[in-house]
């Protein structure tokens, strides 16, 4: 009789059993499966694309996008607990582009090491590409070829160029500066360049592109690796009438200052198919499918004959939901 | 004295030479070099130095007392400082100065010092159309391969310019700045940053020594390298203080090559390729690694434990090469004395907890063991006090009485017979006083606590029970059952005291021809039971007196449970259920945990 368990007694160890199982059961699931995006920084022309196409892919693969950035692009300490968050909230996959390509190896290494797959878009970090990680990123060295021929057209062959931000935090500016730099000099040795370092900071870049048209006020032609220096050169320039040259800018931030006459051309990535994409392939992860160590996409030109084509157009649109918005008035 | 615009002439040791130049927050000069096989620089010797400024014509001579002139070197510029002061200095050298003397030079000065130089200089080329307002005169070496060219700073630039410089195509460069490490790379750095120097054709360097480095240039994104560098030594012990950074600012990439201190906590150390030693570190959201080599280290790397806070000194270096990609950075520690223990690790670790949890547990095994052995030492001290007081009231009470009883005795004996009244008035004082001895025994037998400590609890009570009833016919019945265990001291005291208290109120009201006195043995529960056969008591009458309130009271101290039954003539059973603690073995927890939530659950059930 003593070896028999009543019924209440069995009844509470059922019921801790039940307990703990639905304990352990909370700390494995997230539901739903729910993917974080995190760009450089938000509400920007040139990582809202991102968002909507993040959006569009996570419609089709029946997912939820958790969409987070820091508001400065050289947040960094904002940008690393973002990614740190996506582990302690279990969000099942990491679509990120990185601010600084060195801070940033840590973070990722951890959300890789608990499983989490992730996508790097825009430009690369120093980590292989693996069977949780994968890489799309903008040709760049295509882009600084682009940049490049566009200069030599401006410059006819020779003369002087200015290239300013040239950010060593970000990869790809430094690819498509070296690839622009190595292009002038192997098919254009006659065009010399005058290089500034730069970062993400307006009034940084401004005084920079001030100091830049101040000591060569006879300069044509200036290249701005990132849109703060880009759209700081079109300042300086128009601050300063003896100065003619002509902007080129890479990573517009929305529409383009064709208004202005120094503004020439953008060259921009297309971050509307990154932010597809990269959902795409963690969905494709989730249901067994390898990703690809690296995608390229090409970069696009947008001059004042192309800027109002619907592709260019819809490129630099900031609209991001997936359905269009229902408006309604009331008088 | 370390920034000033002016004039300068000096001789250095490092390469034997005699140095003219000007200096404006930077310098520029010229060295010309002794002949080492006639005179060398060497310390413990004194040198004549002479410094001549005359308009723009700057003259300097160096003599020994032995040699006579061992060299001179003049120099003018077209806009010169004209005035200022005189200062005198040793650099790193420990040298001193004495006999200095500083007097107006006239034309006759100047033409005299010329005419030495002039005899054997010859005038150098200048190396510059930017320089070519300056006219220097390079005397006396007599070896013209020990001639050296201008060391120009014209060509010498910041470090942090180099990451500028063209990739299309090579291009030298020249730096100049302090060297931070030697192995397994040669690091230099100055006010702007820190600069590689991969396999350099140098002398024997040291870290601290002041160098010109003229190199091919790669620009790095953080940082840049020499390639095919020339190293020359300016002079030496220019240490370069440590930037404190923290380690997110090095994971910036900002402090490449550059010599940081910061902190970390270390979570793993191992030994590396090439006789390294590798400490992993975390600093907040950041890993990274430090570097060192063995030797001296290996005492370091075993006395320093994980999880310590570490405050280390090295080169920040991002190059994937060195962080293979796993940490931002790594730092190269230059010796086993850039790593400094802070802090060791935190005591609240898993080892330290279940520590501190097993002796609080102790602590609390031996606070009961003490709390027992307290409680034991005081209740012997009551005993002893009882035997004290025992043996006080036989000595004097009972001795007192039998004294009264002899001398009233005495009296009756002297009393005649046909004095009824008193007699009897005799008798009865003789009765008291019987009666009262009688009480003073029982009282006596009472507070002696032999019987107890003596034996087992049943044998104590029916000694004192046989004592009680010693000469008459009462028989006195003792049984056990159950698996008799050792009872505290305590909860036995207070048996035993109810348990004669109920015998002497059965041998003193109730006339019982049958004393019962029984235990029974539980588990954790012990019964007294004390039943006597005589004549009863209703339970509706008072029973004060009969001590049964100071029964229950001594009851209620060891939380035992009192039960008294009794009717006229049937008799009186007095019941005692004492708790006793639970036997505590290794192995009983779990079944106690088990006996718990089996009693919980039943009076929950019965709850219901």
């Amino acid at each position: 009789m003593k070896n028999e368990k009543s019924p209440p007694f069995r009844l509470r160890y059922g019921f801790c059993i039940i307990v703990l199982a639905l304990f352990g059961l909370s700390c494995h699931s997230s539901s739903p499966f729910t993917i974080a995006v995190i760009p450089r920084t938000s509400g920007t022309g040139l990582w809202e694309p991102e968002h909507a196409g993040a959006e569009e892919a996570a419609v089709h693969a029946n997912t939820r996008i958790h969409w987070n950035a820091p508001t400065r692009e050289d947040d960094v300490e904002g940008q690393i607990a973002l990614v740190n968050q996506v582990v302690s909230r279990g969000y099942r996959g990491l679509v990120l582009a990185p601010d600084q390509r060195l801070a940033l190896i840590a973070p990722v290494r951890r959300a890789l090491a608990h499983g989490v797959p992730t996508v790097i878009v825009g430009s690369p970090l120093p980590v292989p590409a693996g069977e949780k990680l994968s890489y799309i990123l903008n040709d760049d060295e295509a882009a600084g070829r682009m940049a490049a021929q566009r200069v030599a057209e401006l410059l006819h062959g020779h003369g002087f160029v200015a290239v300013l931000g040239i950010n060593p935090d970000i990869s790809a500016v430094m690819v498509r500066a070296r690839s622009l730099e190595m292009f002038l000099g192997e098919s254009y040795p006659e065009i010399h360049l005058i290089k500034r370092t730069g970062s993400f900071n307006f009034l940084h870049e401004h005084q920079v592109a001030e100091e830049t048209v101040r000591e060569n006020p006879g300069i044509k032609v200036i290249v701005g690796m990132m849109w703060a220096s880009g759209r700081a050169a079109i300042s300086a320039i128009g601050e300063t009438p003896a100065c003619h040259a002509k902007v080129i800018a890479f990573d517009p931030d929305g529409s383009i200052p064709f208004d202005e006459p120094a503004m020439d051309s953008g060259i921009t990535q297309d971050t509307r198919a990154m932010g597809r994409l990269a959902v795409e392939l963690i969905d494709g992860d989730r249901h067994g499918k390898a990703m690809p160590p690296l995608i390229k996409l090409q970069p696009i030109a947008i001059t004042r004959q192309n800027v109002n084509t619907p592709e260019i157009r819809r490129l630099l649109s900031m609209e991001w939901r997936a359905t269009p918005w229902v408006w309604s008035t009331a008088r | 004295m370390d920034s000033y615009t002016g004039y300068y002439a000096g001789l250095r040791s490092l390469d034997n030479s005699l140095v003219v130049g000007h200096a404006e927050h930077g310098w520029m000069e010229r060295t010309v070099n002794l002949d080492s096989t006639r005179a060398k620089i060497q310390p413990l010797q004194w040198y004549h130095l002479k410094l001549l400024a005359y308009g723009c014509e700057i003259v300097a001579e160096a003599s020994s007392g032995a040699q006579g002139s061992l060299a001179s070197s003049a120099l003018s510029e077209k806009d010169c400082v004209v005035s200022g002061r005189v200062g005198l200095r040793s650099y790193a050298a420990g040298g001193v100065w004495k006999n200095v003397t500083v007097r107006p030079a006239t034309r006759e000065d100047l033409t005299a010092m010329l005419a030495r130089t002039v005899t054997t200089e010859k005038t150098a080329a200048l190396a510059s159309p930017a320089t070519n307002q300056e006219r220097y005169r390079v005397g006396t070496p007599a070896d013209q391969r020990a001639r050296q060219p201008f060391s120009r700073t014209t060509n010498a630039q910041s470090i942090d310019s180099l990451r500028l410089f063209p990739l299309s195509k090579p291009a030298k460069a020249t730096v100049r700045g302090s060297v931070i490490l030697t192995s397994p790379t040669l690091f230099v750095q100055d006010s702007s940053g820190g600069v590689s120097v991969p396999h350099p054709s140098a002398p024997p360097l040291k870290i601290g020594d002041e160098v010109e480095v003229s190199g091919e240039v790669h620009p790095g994104d953080f940082s840049s390298s020499l390639a095919h560098a020339t190293v020359q030594v300016l002079w030496a012990h220019s240490p370069v203080p440590a930037a404190s950074v923290t380690a997110s600012q090095a994971a910036s990439g900002a402090f490449d090559a550059n010599f940081v201190e910061l902190e970390g906590t270390l979570r793993s150390k191992s030994y590396g390729p090439d006789n390294t030693l590798l400490f992993d570190l975390d600093s907040g959201p950041q890993t990274f690694r430090a570097i060192t080599n063995r030797g001296r280290g290996d005492a370091l790397f075993n006395n320093v434990k994980l999880n310590s806070l570490l405050r280390l000194r090295g080169i920040c270096v991002v190059n994937a090469a060195y962080t293979r990609n796993l940490t931002p950075f790594v730092l190269l520690l230059r010796s086993a004395d850039d790593l400094k223990v802070l802090a060791g690790p935190p005591w609240w670790n898993t080892g330290n907890l279940i520590a501190t949890l097993v002796g609080v547990i102790a602590l609390a095994f031996v606070g009961i063991f003490l709390y027992g052995r307290i409680e034991n030492w005081r209740l012997r001290a009551v005993m002893e006090e009882r035997e004290r007081l025992a043996h006080e009231m036989h000595d004097t009470l009972a001795q007192s009485f039998a004294g009264i009883g002899f001398q009233l005795e005495a009296v009756r004996n002297g009393i005649p017979a046909e004095l009824p009244v008193a007699h009897h008035q005799l008798d009865l004082a003789s009765d008291l006083v019987k009666h009262s001895h009688e009480e003073a025994r029982r009282s006596i037998a009472m507070l002696r606590p032999e019987p107890l400590l003596a034996g087992n609890l049943l044998t104590a009570l029916e000694s004192c029970a046989r004592q009680m009833v010693e000469g008459g016919a009462v028989k006195i019945v003792a049984t056990c059952s159950g698996e008799p265990r050792p009872v505290p001291l305590r909860i036995a005291d207070t048996l035993y005291r109810i348990g004669q208290e109920a015998i002497a109120n059965a041998v003193s009201h109730a006339d019982p021809n049958k004393i019962t006195i029984s235990f029974e043995y539980e588990e954790n529960l012990v019964h007294l039971l004390l039943a006597d056969d005589g004549k009863g008591f209703a339970e509706s009458e008072n029973l004060r007196g009969f001590g049964l309130r100071g029964m229950r009271k001594r009851a209620s101290s060891i939380s035992a449970a009192v039960k008294i039954e009794s009717a006229i003539g049937q008799g009186t059973r007095v019941q005692i259920a004492a708790p006793l603690p639970p036997r505590m073995t290794l192995f009983s927890w779990s079944n106690l945990l088990r006996k718990y939530l089996m009693e919980s659950t039943h009076a929950q059930g019965f709850g219901q």
